[in-house]
């Protein structure tokens, strides 16, 4: 049987709803969807090298003055980073990040050198498209 | 299976997930039941109220057999065979 498929659309770079979009990747990895994952604008940033695994540089989406408390109970939870989800996801099934074109170079990151290494191409709005018609489950994070 | 029947089985691989928080339980199972073979028992410990319902949902889906969970203090172990 073919494998479920699943696009998301990871728009966000705030590091509450990446780990929220690490665990449902986690959930997609478990039962073995093959997943592509399309890194948009604010995303983008997140994925670069100086900043993916640096909380301090990544901002919080929803109850902002609550970071450092979000932080420390994740931590106390033994939860993944978002990075490690992202990291376990590619290690447990097919998972293909691609950063959109505009989207890197917003954030002065012409070259995928310029991402982390989970980042598998550099692509333009067209394969999203293309991908989401033909997913089984579209998200937009 | 009752709970007598559960813990009288022999399990070919144990899983201490009782660290972690969901979907931790999760991918630690399925990332050891890759590592068995068809018909062998496997016991994920695990203290997360999500996990328990996920793991027999997940495990039917995927061809497993889910046999039961039995509760000890503070935590629960649950017992599925690979199909």
């Amino acid at each position: 049987m073919e494998n479920k498929k699943m696009c998301l659309a990871l728009f966000t770079g705030s590091v509450d709803k990446l780990t929220a979009a690490g665990v449902i990747l986690s959930g997609a990895a478990v039962d073995d969807m093959d997943v592509d994952i399309y890194v948009l604008l604010q995303a983008a940033r997140a994925f670069k090298k100086d900043i993916a695994d640096d909380s301090s540089k990544l901002p919080m989406a929803e109850n902002v003055d609550l970071k450092e408390e979000f932080l420390v109970s994740l931590k106390k939870l033994n939860v993944k980073t978002w990075v490690e989800f992202f990291k376990e996801a590619k290690e447990i099934t097919n998972v293909k990040i691609h950063i959109c074109g505009l989207a890197g170079k917003v954030w002065d990151g012409e070259k995928l050198d310029d991402f982390i290494d989970l980042a598998d191409d550099i692509v333009g709005i067209s394969e999203y498209i293309t991908a989401a018609q033909e997913a089984d489950v579209n998200l937009f994070i | 299976m009752t709970q007598e029947e559960l813990q009288a089985l022999t399990v070919n691989k144990s899983v201490d997930a009782r660290g972690t928080a969901c979907p931790g339980p999760l991918l630690e199972a399925k990332k050891a039941i890759g590592t068995i073979g068809s018909g062998d028992i496997m016991e994920i410990l695990s203290a997360d109220e999500g996990t328990k319902r996920d793991i027999p949902k997940w495990a039917n889906k995927k061809g497993h057999e889910y046999l039961g969970t039995a509760e000890e203090s503070g935590y629960f172990k649950i017992y599925l065979k690979k199909g």
